[in-house]
């Protein structure tokens, strides 16, 4: 018995054109949107300890919101480089099995991603400032 | 029956062109990653070193100035730090003692309620000697109340708020004196602005004398975060958030000049040096014409020729203290107990 071709497009069709551009858009934005929820959870926790620890006096108080606030800032790199490079990974394994457009399309996404995340530095050199003369 | 025989899957390897997009990348994602990231660093290790110095020891206390007065210890409003102060009674001929008009002072940036350099315990002395008592005390994070960050008044008004519900209703310092019967407040530099913050929202405080109070925190940040941490000025709005994320305050909402029109109609006399180059004199006219914009407002000014930042007293002492006692005495009344 043979497998015909046109048997196996049927039990697991191919995504058409659109449809693999916008699965490779939405797993290339995936580190962006896990170092979103990071941060924000980075930031809550921070705001958390800081109000346990308001009757613990300044110095305490500084130096546990610093260690949290570090310790969450070097989980955010961890989960935003990991993140990229399964990513990365995933797209050469895209590009070896002709799902280029998919591939090419998470490329676009990251890229748009390093975007997003230097923007907020780039915009503290547009910022107009007005120091006291 | 013929079998179709299937050709191994060829791999599709990318172009030089995707190739050379894939590694532009790469050097995008790296880069973007160790300039925000360093970035954010930077900004929170200047917070650290913006935000707290060793506080300064008191150097005398009234008792020096042969005036009379009790240790007094207050909460601050809200976050209920113990702050520590003085109660100055006023005193009046033949020496008696009054508690009837109490003048809250505030001290500046990094300093304490003897402040030598603004000749603060001086002052306070010749306020007491015109028959008005004192409560001095030390802000959140200098001289004897507990380490704190400084807020430039975001958090600072909690303080003069503790003061004043202190005087309303704390242990009196002196019973057989009684409660006050009026409140006001006195404040230099940053203890002007956080005065006028407080005052915005405690009508208890009825009379406010600012001696070169800033209309806003953030051109002083601007001008003083860089110069400090000997960086760029783009680090500034880094340190300001990572203000708010470490310590919870918000430097952008520290505006005296958007509240001082709440204050009116009470009256307000503004002092200003006009050679002061830290906080310009612009920002007394400002001041001054944002509590002007109220109905029925008490608005004096006072420029102070020759007076540098927060020196309007020690360069005019005879002249400060009798403007400064004119216009409490005509916000207060006189003291019923003198007659």
């Amino acid at each position: 018995m043979s497998t015909l071709p046109s048997d196996s497009q049927k039990l697991v069709p191919a995504p058409g054109l659109p449809e693999s551009i916008l699965r490779g858009t939405l797993v290339g934005l995936i580190p962006l949107g896990l170092l979103v929820v990071v941060l924000a959870f980075v930031l809550a926790i921070t705001a958390l300890t800081r109000q346990l620890l308001a009757t613990s006096g300044f110095f305490v108080q500084q130096e546990w919101v610093l260690i949290v606030l570090i310790a969450g800032m070097v989980l955010a790199i961890v989960v935003y480089a990991g993140s990229i490079w399964r990513i990365l990974r995933r797209m050469a394994t895209w590009q070896q099995a002709g799902m280029r457009e998919q591939a090419r399309s998470a490329l676009w996404a990251l890229g748009a991603t390093a975007l997003v995340v230097i923007i907020p530095v780039l915009l503290t050199l547009l910022l107009p400032q007005r120091p006291a003369p | 029956m013929s079998m179709r025989k299937s050709s191994p899957a060829v791999p599709a390897q990318p172009t030089k062109a995707g190739r050379g997009f894939r590694r532009l990348v790469n050097v995008l994602l790296t880069l973007s990653a160790v300039l925000a990231f360093s970035y954010a660093a930077i900004s929170i290790y200047i917070d650290t070193k913006l935000v707290y110095e060793p506080q300064k020891p008191l150097y005398a206390t009234p008792a020096s100035l042969g005036l009379q007065y009790r240790d007094v210890i207050f909460p601050s409003r809200e976050d209920h730090l113990q702050l520590h102060g003085w109660f100055i009674p006023g005193v009046l001929s033949k020496g008696r003692l009054t508690a009837q008009r109490v003048i809250i002072t505030v001290h500046g940036n990094r300093g304490n309620r003897a402040d030598k350099s603004a000749g603060l315990l001086n002052f306070s002395g010749a306020l007491a000697r015109h028959g008005f008592a004192v409560l001095a005390f030390d802000m959140r994070g200098n001289g004897e109340s507990p380490p704190a960050p400084l807020s430039l008044g975001y958090f600072e008004q909690r303080d003069v708020l503790g003061a004043v519900d202190f005087l309303r209703s704390g242990p009196l310092p002196y019973p057989d004196l009684g409660r006050p019967r009026s409140i006001a407040g006195w404040g230099v530099s940053l203890g002007a602005s956080t005065l006028l913050l407080a005052a915005a929202r405690e009508p208890a405080i009825r009379a406010i004398v600012s001696d070169s109070a800033f209309t806003d925190a953030l051109p002083l940040l601007e001008r003083e975060v860089p110069k400090g941490g000997h960086l760029p000025p783009f680090f500034t709005p880094g340190a300001l958030l990572a203000a708010r994320a470490i310590y919870g305050m918000d430097f952008y909402d520290v505006r005296p000049v958007d509240v001082v029109a709440q204050i009116g109609p009470r009256p307000l006399f503004f002092i200003h040096g006009d050679a002061d180059s830290f906080i310009p004199p612009s920002d007394m006219s400002d001041l001054a014409a944002a509590a002007r914009t109220v109905s029925n407002a008490h608005v004096q000014t006072w420029l102070v020729p020759g007076a540098t930042h927060a020196r309007s007293y020690t360069t005019h002492p005879q002249e400060y203290v009798s403007r400064v006692i004119a216009f409490y005495t005509a916000a207060l009344g006189p003291d019923s107990s003198a007659t």
